[in-house]
């Protein structure tokens, strides 16, 4: 999910450049101020393992290979701010020695990865295990979010390609959280087998590392909680709005003349009616979503089940 | 001849509560060369963590080690680990920055400052251990005997007392163990080495001690101990080769 | 299964390029990412002169064509997957080509600032202007032990599978979850020797 570099105009880039800045930079604070000191080379070594890691590919069905991204994964192991600082760390690099991701789309991508793939993953791991110690439970958490936030970062990355005006939404909204549905689940099983492995061999490292920031104070939450959600509104809102008018349109399509068209509350920079069929196959995506996340939600439950046995419960 | 090194009643356990060692006592005067010797899990490397004060994690009250007569306490630390030479065993874990050079200065700009001028002290260490021109080399394509010489260099650019050496030769070939054996040979500090590598205890420690199971069972002349076969044998350790074949005449 | 190249491979070649100052070389090909991102695509001539610019470059600096080429194989296939999208819709191939030329002259900057730059030369320019001092140690580590991790995990992942007698892919994905598992709890007992490194050199 790496954007290279031309793919942003120059407002968007500098809207996530701040964004990303202002995340990261809370991120740092609490980070210099919670973490033990002898936990600070732990941030590097983290770095080079999400970065070996994301160099491993996975077989995912007919021949093609997906790659890891481990926000959540990273999140729940070392606590959601030290996540943000150790994912900026990896986009880092991988742009300046690798060109992957460009120098202009940095700030987009540790938006996209490192705040919403890691943070918003996070919070959604917190949300469905609680403080829970139940080894099930977090499996569970785990899978959904890691499927949550790899689509729901996607999301936003399309987001930021339609308000450039490079994409038109719904194609880039389609493609984008289709590809990601599937690249999802490899994410979630691979971040259960991985929290599993790790449980076996070494259960104290998944108390301890997380606990201190188990319970952030107010301030990281709040700042967090709100890059993410002006990310939000800027990126994915406009074009969500919009939907209400497409189902109008395919509702007095299919019979209901009373309801008369409105008009979109937020313009799209490219409209789409120039390709007729483009924008159903965006809605299909976004009910398949709806249905995935259900979905997902229950092989979740499911393969908690399968991958930890009575004793380690 | 000052006392360097005093240990008194040492004892520690590990986080999980095992028991590691259990009133350790020795002392090491200056300019001494002492080998470290005993099987796996003896506490050799636990013993030699506790001379710079990396442990005990939390300090204790009553210090059990010290530095030149100054106790290892969390005020002394600093000058205690400009004293003490701590040679790792895996180099890879002492190795941690980019180019060697980085590596080299890393102890001088802690101690001294990050704005002073290392340089000299870095090409001093470089020479000592004869890796003059390896400056800008990446740690990562060093061999395992360069890697460990320029692990001591960074040790030697911070001008210790003396060194604590924790398997010095282990992973070198025999041509990276002749040539480590002779830079040690050359160094004047006080050494004490902790080996499974007898023959080097025999080439370079008149003296030696004999750990096992937290305790120090033997504290004796080297060639003594050595040639002790049955405490070798019943501590996991087998009489070296180059005193078996060795005649009085 | 890893891909594993030495991706800076030619940073510490002898030419007047690598020779110049990391400093001014970071920020020139900032420069001219920046140039090339706000360009307006109708300016074609101007994509035209900073390709010139950057292949005079990459000649004075003596890395083998081939290897530039490669590299820039590699990513392509990155940049065409999304720009194939920016066709569907109306002037969709223009905007194509105006994408695929703008991030392919910025690939080429980027390829060709770190195999003219050690990385610790980067991250000391990134010191001088402020960077946070945790960030930096974090780069520098991470840059440090990346094929450390890379070069254990591949040997873990033999060993497996000199060990694994099935070819279920269920099987694949859990020796993959254990591998890396076992990675990352070796990584923080790795982490914990550096500090005690760190700290007997002097650090607080």
């Amino acid at each position: 999910m790496h954007i290279p570099d031309g793919f942003l105009d120059a407002k968007t880039a500098a809207a996530t450049g701040v964004l990303a800045a202002g995340g990261v930079g809370v991120a740092l604070r609490h980070v210099r101020r919670q973490l033990p000191r002898r936990k600070v080379p732990l941030l590097g070594l983290a770095a080079a393992f999400v970065f070996a890691v994301q160099m491993l590919n996975f077989p995912v069905a007919g021949g093609t290979s997906g790659h890891l991204i481990g926000g959540v994964l990273t999140a729940v192991l070392l606590g959601p701010s030290a996540a943000v600082v150790v994912l900026a760390a990896v986009l880092i690099v991988q742009c300046l020695l690798f060109a992957d991701g460009g120098v202009t789309a940095l700030g987009a991508n540790i938006f996209n990865m490192g705040l919403v793939g890691g943070v918003a993953g996070y919070a959604i791991y917190r949300l469905v295990s609680g403080w829970s110690k139940s080894l099930r439970q977090k499996v569970v958490a785990a899978v959904f979010a890691a499927w949550c936030s790899t689509v729901l970062a996607s999301i936003v990355c399309a987001g930021e390609l339609a308000l450039s005006g490079t994409v038109s939404w719904s194609v880039a909204f389609s493609a984008m959280a289709s590809v990601h549905m599937l690249i999802g689940i490899g994410e979630g099983l691979i971040t259960a087998l991985v929290v599993v492995a790790i449980a076996r061999a070494r259960p104290d490292l998944l108390e301890s590392l997380a606990e201190a920031d188990a319970r952030p104070g107010y301030a990281p939450v709040l700042v967090f909680g709100l890059l993410i959600s002006l990310g939000l509104a800027l990126f994915v809102a406009p074009f969500a709005c919009s939907w209400p008018d497409g189902l109008e349109k395919v509702a007095a399509t299919l019979g209901f003349e009373h309801r008369a068209a409105a008009t979109p509350i937020v313009a799209s920079p490219i409209p789409d009616y120039a390709l007729p069929g483009i924008q159903s196959a965006a809605l299909a995506t976004a009910l398949a979503g709806v249905i995935g996340t259900v979905v997902v939600f229950g092989v979740a439950f499911v393969l908690a089940r399968v991958l930890v046995p009575k004793e380690l419960h | 001849m000052s006392t360097a090194i005093e240990v008194r009643d040492l004892c520690y356990r590990y986080p999980d509560g095992k028991e590691a060692l259990r009133g350790i006592n020795f002392t090491v005067a200056t300019g001494e060369c002492i080998g470290l010797i005993g099987p796996n899990g003896a506490g050799k490397s636990t013993i030699l963590l506790h001379l710079n004060g990396i442990l005990p994690e939390q300090p204790t009250r009553t210090p059990a080690v010290f530095i030149c007569g100054q106790p290892v306490t969390e005020q002394n630390l600093p000058a205690i680990r400009r004293d003490v030479g701590l040679l790792f065993q895996d180099a890879d874990d002492q190795l941690f920055c980019p180019t060697v050079m980085e590596d080299v200065a890393f102890g001088p700009r802690q101690f001294d400052g990050v704005g002073a001028p290392v340089d000299g002290r870095v090409n001093a260490a470089l020479q000592q251990v004869g890796l003059i021109g390896f400056e800008k080399r990446s740690p990562y394509h060093l061999s395992v005997g360069e890697k460990r010489r320029v692990c001591l260099a960074g040790i030697l650019a911070c001008a210790p007392r003396m060194l604590v050496l924790d398997e010095p030769t282990s992973g070198l070939d025999p041509r990276g163990k002749a040539e480590l054996k002779t830079l040690l040979q050359k160094l004047p500090a006080t050494k004490i080495i902790a080996t499974h590598d007898l023959e080097l205890v025999v080439e370079l420690c008149p003296r030696a001690l004999l750990v096992d199971h937290g305790e120090i069972i033997a504290d004796a002349a080297t060639l003594e101990l050595l040639n002790d076969e049955a405490l070798m044998l019943a501590h996991g350790l087998e009489r070296p080769h180059i005193l078996r074949h060795r005649h009085p005449h | 299964m890893i891909r594993h190249d030495f991706f800076d491979r030619h940073s510490r070649l002898d030419s007047w390029i690598h020779r110049l100052n990391a400093g001014w070389k970071l920020s020139i090909a900032l420069a001219i990412v920046l140039a090339t991102v706000l360009m307006p695509g109708r300016f074609a001539l101007c994509f035209v002169g900073i390709a010139t610019l950057l292949v005079v470059v990459a000649v004075a600096s003596k890395i083998p064509a081939g290897f530039l080429v490669k590299r820039l194989l590699l990513l392509e296939p990155l940049v065409l997957g999304v720009a194939v999208l920016a066709l569907l819709q109306p002037n969709g191939g223009c905007v194509f080509l105006v994408i695929v030329t703008k991030s392919t002259l910025c690939l080429l900057t980027m390829v060709l600032l770190s195999n003219t730059t050690p990385f610790s030369e980067l991250l000391g320019v990134l010191q001088r202007v402020r960077f946070p001092a945790m960030l930096i140690t974090t780069l520098a580590l991470m840059y440090r032990y990346l094929f450390v991790l890379v070069d254990e995990a591949g040997r873990m992942q033999r060993a497996r599978a000199s060990r694994t007698f099935t070819k279920r892919r269920f099987a694949v994905w859990k020796s993959l979850g254990t591998v890396i598992g076992q990675l990352f709890v070796r990584s923080t007992e790795r982490a914990e020797r550096i500090y005690a490194a760190m700290c007997s050199r002097g650090w607080k």
